[in-house]
């Protein structure tokens, strides 16, 4: 029941809501104060002050103060609403759900709150949910325009396409005389609409309604690739190949364009005959634009044999004589072939500086000055070359990248080049110096100083990154440089740092680091949010529409499957071995000590992390003291400083399986393609007890890839397991699980199983490498023999560095002695860092 | 292939100030807050009210189809035994269920061997 205030106190509540929406939250809470200093007891001031206080920051106060507030007004939709708004601010979004539908029941005419919710439901994708409040939201505003859409826009979500487009018509049908050309929100919704009906595979009516917007419709772009397509799909030939030149010459570097007036005119590039044809037209295309990339580069990708190497030769040369740097990329996706691959290696490597002069080169013939770029762009290439990994040389690509920079020994390109050959030798040390060497010869080029903090990062040199990274970071945002990386959500610094620690076993950085990527999903989840009012406001629906489909598929990023599997990786580790978690043992091995020792030990190295965190902390004070930091962030809201920046606490966690489920459920969902996080999951799921889970990653990882490395060994570990079960599994999941084990090795022969993949995969390291520790865990052989096999296996011929590495890794897992390995696989690598400092047992 | 730059812009100069964002930004949050308020109240002059009535009437679409997979029953024992091993939530475990007859056996199989 809406208790009633005096007409001043009234007057100032309308003022405290006036203060809050212009966000001068002070003299709203005194405002608040003030009203109750008379009425104590006014539902609707309190959760006006409540809502004020979470807007400070103080979250835990305006909970409380809004229960309050719900106390005394139980029957108010204000206190309702408020409620509702702290849930959402503090994304629990069910429950704000839940709190504005109890205030819409008080007031179902408030246009507010049935919007609030209405964004709400969108946001969790209750269709369902959604589509009726749009619908009561249409029902009350049925003159606009945007409702109309809106429901549409509902209909579509949910995958009913028809109500959709009937919508969309409906509204349509009503309007008397058509909108102004000027009207956007009227050129988008006929594009959407059309769009709608390409969805539904109507090509022919989608065809017949873009003709009856594609004059008056104001993106030229959308309606000429929306008729080239339908054309296409309808089988009209010449109108289609009309419609793609037409596009073409709009825009000549599109490579999409091309493919589509190759279909258009039903040419083949499997066929020999349509080669012919294809060449002439490239050629006609060509023709008057002279610095066309597209139509020259195109042919190559078709043409083979005796026709390609003429025209691979005319347009590197091209390219090298300009001294275009970009040559090599646009050429290296051809090396997939290595047909050509090998033509081109030898027409580069053929071409003298005469080449030009022979060629007769228009620049010369023309008298142009410009000298010649073949030599030093020839020299660039090929050590790009010979550093890519399916033409990979190192020694000749160091070669050539010294010659190339004797000629310009100034060169920002070449001396990244160079850096680069020598990460791939394995010499991170000296590839971070040259790398920081070339970010000096331009301090003010952002990508080399990018590319210069990566190499420090793979070096495991952490801080001197960071203060690369600094130079081009807001550095008084509060957490400095690492804060401002934090705030502009630079993925890429923070899973390379995340990983630099976890190879210096700083688990509890590394493991903040992923989980700071994890959060940034999660933000750009939440940033949808605004986007369900202002698009359709705006009327930008298509791109409303994709922006939809892509946050549904947001965690499919790369960078989220990576970060996932490395915290995955090491809430593993720490649920084998719990005491990971008081970091860096410092070499103590706690494994071999009694009880009193170990406590003992552990009260040191816990002694230890509070040191360094006090170190850390005074350096942070004295920091602060030396510059004062703004409270706020870039985006002018109140930020706090991180009160865990080692991840101390996040590492101490009780149940590290269960935060791992956190990072694999979006994982397996979203990138179920990627066979490390079926591996991953295994592991996960082998420890919980979820053995059907288990199974589940087994035979996904089995279809992707059946003879994989980490596939086989876990797939003996799962037979094991199994068989040595102390606790039977309920009746259905023992069924369900005997039904569907025919990828699983019996346990009766899991020796034969093994020695028989060995012996297939002989010529394969990390096969092998695998073979071998499956070997050790059935308890096959000696381990010692284990470890001489291991060794061997360096002899494999083919064995790269990465699997060299690797079969380091599983040596250290076991404990054992490194000092043999490393010693013969710094023969085979000799600059190679990992290989340096020799044994570290 | 790099076009020539006009000749006013020099290479690598900044467009813009080193400190451009804060205040555009928070005019640009203004603007955003404040969107419910204002222009909402343009009505389309061109619509045709009659029409729109009409068009009103007839908003009410289909239902869904879901109806026939909410008979197949499904025991209490079956959900709690698929949300413990394959760590469902209740709602998903319940539709695996109907869409395997509710049998848990078929139901479990299915979602262990669906193909990736």
């Amino acid at each position: 029941m809406p208790q009633p205030l005096n007409s001043k106190d009234a007057a100032s509540f309308r003022q405290l809501v006036k203060l809050y929406e212009a966000k001068q939250h002070k003299k709203a809470v005194k405002t608040a104060e003030q009203i109750l200093k008379k009425n104590p007891n006014h539902g609707d001031t309190l959760a006006m002050k409540a809502l004020t206080l979470n807007a400070q920051g103080h979250t835990t106060e305006a909970f409380a103060l809004a229960k309050t507030a719900l106390q005394a007004d139980m029957k108010s939709h204000i206190c309702w609403h408020v409620y509702g708004l702290l849930y959402r601010s503090t994304k629990q979004l069910d429950e704000a759900i839940k709190a504005y539908k109890f205030a819409l029941k008080l007031e179902p005419d408030s246009a507010q709150i049935q919007r609030d919710l209405a964004f709400l439901q969108i946001q969790m994708r209750d269709y369902a949910g959604y589509i009726e409040s749009r619908k009561a939201m249409l029902q009350a505003r049925p003159a606009l325009r945007q409702n109309w859409t809106a429901l549409a826009v509902a209909y579509h979500l949910s995958g009913d396409l028809e109500s959709a487009e009937k919508h969309l018509k409906t509204y349509e049908d009503t309007l008397k005389t058509p909108p102004p050309r000027t009207d956007i929100e009227h050129s988008e919704a006929g594009l959407y609409r059309n769009s709608l009906l390409n969805e539904m595979g109507e090509a022919e009516k989608g065809l017949e309604h873009l003709e009856t917007i594609y004059d008056a419709n104001l993106d030229r772009t959308a309606v000429m690739e929306a008729r080239a397509w339908y054309q296409l799909q309808l089988g009209q030939s010449e109108d289609a190949e009309k419609s793609y030149r037409d596009l073409v010459v709009r825009n000549n570097e599109y490579r999409p364009y091309y493919e589509g007036l190759e279909k258009a005119m039903g040419l083949d590039r499997s066929k020999s005959d349509d080669v012919a044809k294809l060449t002439e037209l490239y050629k006609e295309l060509l023709e008057g634009n002279d610095r066309l990339d597209a139509a020259r580069r195109i042919p190559l990708d078709f043409l083979t044999g005796e026709q390609f190497k003429p025209a691979a030769d005319q347009y590197l040369r091209k390219m090298l004589i300009k001294g275009v740097p970009s040559t090599f990329a646009n050429i290296k996706a051809l090396y997939s072939d290595p047909a050509r691959l090998k033509t081109i290696q030898e027409l580069v490597e053929a071409y003298t500086p005469e080449t030009t002069a022979m060629n007769g080169d228009a620049n010369q013939t023309n008298g142009d000055s410009k000298p010649s770029r073949l030599e030093e762009s020839r020299l660039f290439f090929l050590a790009q070359h010979y550093n890519y990994p399916r033409s990979q040389n190192l020694e000749k690509a160091l070669d050539y990248i010294t010659k190339a920079l004797e000629i310009t020994p100034k060169s920002v390109d070449y001396n990244m080049t160079r850096a680069r050959i020598l990460k791939h030798k394995g010499d991170l040390a000296k590839a971070s110096e040259i790398m920081n060497h070339a970010r000096e010869l331009d301090e003010k080029d952002r990508y080399i100083n990018t590319k210069c903090a990566k190499y420090q990062l793979r070096n495991d040199e952490n801080e001197k990154a960071i203060q690369t990274m600094s130079k081009f970071t807001r550095n008084e945002t509060v957490g400095g440089p690492l804060g401002d990386l934090h705030d502009m959500q630079c993925m890429w610094f923070l899973t390379e740092d995340g990983e630099a620690n976890f190879r210096q076993d700083k688990l509890s950085v590394a493991l903040k680091r992923f989980k700071s990527i994890y959060d940034i999903f999660d933000v750009w989840q939440e940033d949808q949010f605004d986007f369900h009012h202002f698009s359709i406001r705006k009327g930008q629906i298509r791109a409303y529409v994709d922006m939809m489909h892509w946050e549904d598929r947001l965690r499919e990023h790369p960078f989220y499957a990576r970060a996932a599997i490395n915290a995955i990786k090491i809430y593993v580790m720490l649920y084998d071995d719990p005491n990971l978690a008081h970091g860096n043992t410092n070499g103590v091995n706690l494994e071999g000590l009694n009880a009193a020792d170990k406590k003992k030990a552990l009260k040191k190295i816990k002694k230890e992390q509070e040191r360094v965190a006090k170190e850390d902390a005074d350096k942070r004070d004295a920091e602060k003291k030396a510059s004062p930091p703004k409270k706020t962030g870039g985006d002018g809201e109140p930020k706090k400083e991180d009160p865990d920046p080692l991840g101390l606490t996040l590492i101490e966690t009780k149940t590290p399986l269960d935060e791992a489920v956190k990072f694999l459920q979006p994982l397996l969902e979203f990138s179920p393609k990627t066979i490390a996080a079926q591996n991953w999951g295994f592991e996960v799921y082998v420890r919980r007890g979820k053995y059907l889970l288990a199974l589940k990653c087994l035979i996904a990882a089995h279809s992707i890839d059946s003879q994989q490395a980490k596939l086989h060994e876990q797939l003996l570990r799962f037979s094991q397991t199994i068989h040595s079960l102390t606790e039977p599994l309920p009746p259905k999941v023992k069924q369900v699980l005997d039904a569907n084990s025919n990828i699983i090795p019996e346990f009766s022969s899991l020796t034969n199983f093994n020695d028989a993949y060995l012996s297939k995969h002989k010529d394969c390291a990390r096969r092998t490498q695998s073979g071998l520790s499956a070997r050790r865990a059935i308890g096959q052989s000696p381990q010692s023999d284990i470890e001489k096999n291991l060794v061997k296996a360096l002899d494999i011929e083919g064995i790269t560095l990465k699997e060299a590495l690797e079969g380091l890794e599983l040596l250290k897992a076991w404990k054992s002695d490194t000092k043999a390995y490393v010693e013969k696989a710094k023969k085979v690598w000799p600059e190679a860092s990992a290989f340096g400092e020799g044994s570290d047992s | 292939m790099a076009e020539p730059q006009p000749s006013n812009i020099a290479e690598g100069a900044s467009e813009e100030p080193a400190l451009p964002t804060n205040a555009e930004d928070r005019k640009a949050a203004a603007a955003l807050s404040s969107l419910d308020a204002n222009a909402e109240e343009e009505t389309g002059k061109d619509v045709d009210t009659e029409a729109l009535g009409a068009a009103m009437k007839n908003l009410d679409v289909k239902e869904g189809k879901k109806a026939e997979l909410a008979k197949v029953k499904v025991e209490a024992v079956d959900v709690t035994l698929l949300v413990e091993q394959l760590e469902l939530t209740k709602f998903k475990a319940t539709e695996l269920l109907r869409q395997n007859d509710g049998d848990a056996v078929k139901a479990m199989s299915a979602y262990v061997t669906a193909a990736v």
